[in-house]
């Protein structure tokens, strides 16, 4: 397998990091939503981790969808490269305050949108319904990932993003199986808005070098 | 109340301080001249002489005075400065400049700094490579040594390590000295939560980039040592981000805040210290039986280890670096160095004794090169 090169090694970290702090605002949000469902303690851990994996997987399967539609509307609209670099600054910086507005400023009684989805009669869809609201739920890291995989040169960059977006993302889920033994949610939950707040400062950094660059460059 | 607890002063006669430094004279005298004393060149023999009998003078008075924190935060500042000369100085030697080029890079020729240790530990345990352009062994702050130094100060000090042991947080302590009385008093107290989402954040993605994160991005100590040649809009804007980081946690709010804001707020390497406070054999004891809950310990302490809650119900928290900035504030000594496993208020001498050779001779390990070495420049700069 070929090493990555410099940009794309670039594009992981970025989509990473946005993944990072938007699964850390998601779980602040829907851990209420989310822990008492996964938690329902109907066969253990194993039934868990299964939910858990169908959760996972539906997101994987939503994100490479949107992927494909930003990469598709980057094509269409973002046709020259200097409209690419400004737009795409712009949004980045205005889509990073929100997201710092979005992970300090908001107010802790934050209602989830998921919450309605556990209220299907058929439990076995509860996890790829939660999958599918928790994916495309409104969030600034969401808009922010968009942005990036419509701004990308090809598709497979584009999923690239995502791909690492969602890796990201996931790995504030993968301690919820043992969510009932962690003493500490409290601390995590802190971490984790800091750590958006602190990818939120990476992009504002990140869209004004883009604009920045881009008048330099005329 | 047990009285035999507030009766233990932690002062010394002049003479019992004097045989408590005589260990630290030997070993600092082995540590600074190399074990081979060389004093044919009369600038490196005074700049010998003067670290010698400076850090054995300061360690004496904390043995004397029973003051702490004074003294150490003295050579602790003086090692930040001496430390940032030594690299700038080495740098416009060997480059005529403070800066580094993309081929500096690629000939491993950065001098390597604790700070990227939280970076290199999944890399090197995944791809079992060395994710920072430095020496391996040998040479000025190669790698090894480095690491080496630094797990030995953290198995023994935990958090102690950025107290006595770390090259930049001279800095941020000294700062936050300068003014009597802070301007800001109300810090939210889930703000010593940031350095964990840094951690979070730099460890995590130079695992999946390969590149020091936290170093190209974010260290504030950029702005003081060595740093990415401006050629771009990109290394313009690091640039920036050094000199604002640097100029806002390390300068202006610990003037305000009379706290030590780069280390408690930024710091990843700050975040793993904190981690190992729970497994080192020193920690900080409440004597509640001395304590008048006056709480001047908790206004004092720089990296929020203490609160009110804590001080009552005699708890310190793993945020604590054991600078003793606490123990300096409290005139009956109910806090105090002491050992895991031996309850608090008993044994208070025989465990500052003993907290205080092992971590004065780390910090006489890591400062007395750089500050001979600035002591040598100057001299040859003056005379």
């Amino acid at each position: 397998m070929n090493e990555p090169t410099l940009a794309e090694k670039s594009l992981m970290t970025d989509s990473f990091i946005l993944g990072l702090s938007s699964g850390s605002a998601c779980l602040v949000t829907c851990g209420m939503v989310m822990f008492p469902y996964i938690m329902a303690g109907r066969g253990g851990v194993m039934k868990i981790v299964l939910d858990l994996s169908v959760f996972l997987a539906t997101r994987l399967v939503i994100y490479f969808v949107l992927a494909t539609l930003a990469w598709y509307f980057g094509q269409a609209f973002l046709t020259s490269g200097i409209v690419r670099t400004f737009v795409t600054g712009s949004l980045y910086v205005m889509f990073a305050i929100i997201l710092i507005w979005y992970s300090i400023g908001r107010k802790k009684n934050m209602k989830c949108p998921a919450a309605i989805v556990t209220k299907v009669e058929d439990k076995r869809l509860v996890p790829v319904l939660l999958g599918v609201v928790n994916s495309i739920g409104f969030c600034p890291a969401l808009l922010l990932i968009l942005t990036k995989g419509a701004a990308q040169g090809s598709l497979a960059q584009s999923w690239l993003a995502f791909l690492a977006f969602f890796t990201g993302s996931s790995l504030w889920f993968l301690p919820l199986p043992f969510a009932g033994k962690l003493k500490k949610k409290q601390v995590i939950e802190t971490i984790g808005i800091f750590a958006t707040g602190l990818a939120g400062a990476i992009f504002i950094i990140k869209g004004l070098i883009l604009i920045t660059g881009g008048i330099l460059n005329g | 109340m047990d009285n035999s607890s507030i009766a233990v002063s932690p002062k010394k006669t002049f003479g019992k301080a004097l045989l408590y430094t005589l260990p630290m004279f030997l070993v600092t005298f082995m540590f600074i001249t190399g074990g081979k004393p060389d004093f044919s060149d009369p600038a490196r023999t005074v700049a010998i002489l003067v670290t010698f009998f400076g850090m054995n003078l300061l360690y004496f008075l904390m043995h004397y005075s029973g003051k702490t924190d004074r003294y150490r935060a003295i050579i602790f500042v003086i090692f930040a400065l001496t430390l940032s000369f030594t690299l700038i100085r080495n740098m416009i030697l060997i480059r005529n400049s403070m800066s580094f080029s993309q081929a500096d890079i690629l000939e491993c020729k950065i001098p390597f700094c604790h700070l990227v240790i939280p970076m290199m530990i999944l890399p090197a345990a995944l791809t079992k490579s060395i994710i920072f352009p430095g020496t391996i062994l040998g040479g000025f702050a190669d790698i090894a040594s480095m690491v080496v130094l630094w797990l030995a100060a953290t198995v023994v000090l935990g958090r102690g390590f950025c107290s006595w042991g770390c090259f930049y947080g001279g800095w941020d302590d000294g700062f936050s000295r300068l003014r009597k009385k802070p301007l800001v008093k109300k810090i939210s107290d889930s703000w010593k939560w940031m350095p964990f989402a840094v951690l979070l954040l730099v460890a995590l993605t130079a695992a999946l980039t390969m590149i020091p994160t936290y170093c190209n991005w974010i260290c504030p100590f950029k702005a003081v040592t060595e740093f990415e040649k401006v050629t771009n809009v990109e290394s313009a804007v690091k640039a920036g981000v050094f000199i604002s980081l640097f100029g806002g946690l390390v300068v202006a709010l610990p003037v305000v805040t009379r706290k030590r804001t780069q280390c408690s707020f930024l710091c990843p390497m700050g975040a793993i210290s904190t981690l190992s406070n729970r497994i080192t054999p020193f920690t900080m004891k409440i004597d509640t039986n001395a304590c008048t809950q006056c709480f001047k310990c908790v206004d004092s302490c720089p990296m929020f280890a203490l609160t009110r809650e804590g001080i009552k119900e005699g708890t310190v928290s793993m945020f604590c670096s054991k600078c003793g900035k606490c123990m300096d504030s409290c005139s009956r000594n109910a806090i105090h160095f002491g050992i895991r496993g031996v309850p608090a208020g008993t044994r208070k001498n025989f465990s500052r004794n003993l907290f205080l050779f092992v971590s004065f001779l780390f910090m006489a390990v890591f400062s007395s090169q750089p500050i001979v070495f600035t002591l040598n420049s100057l001299y040859n700069l003056i005379f």
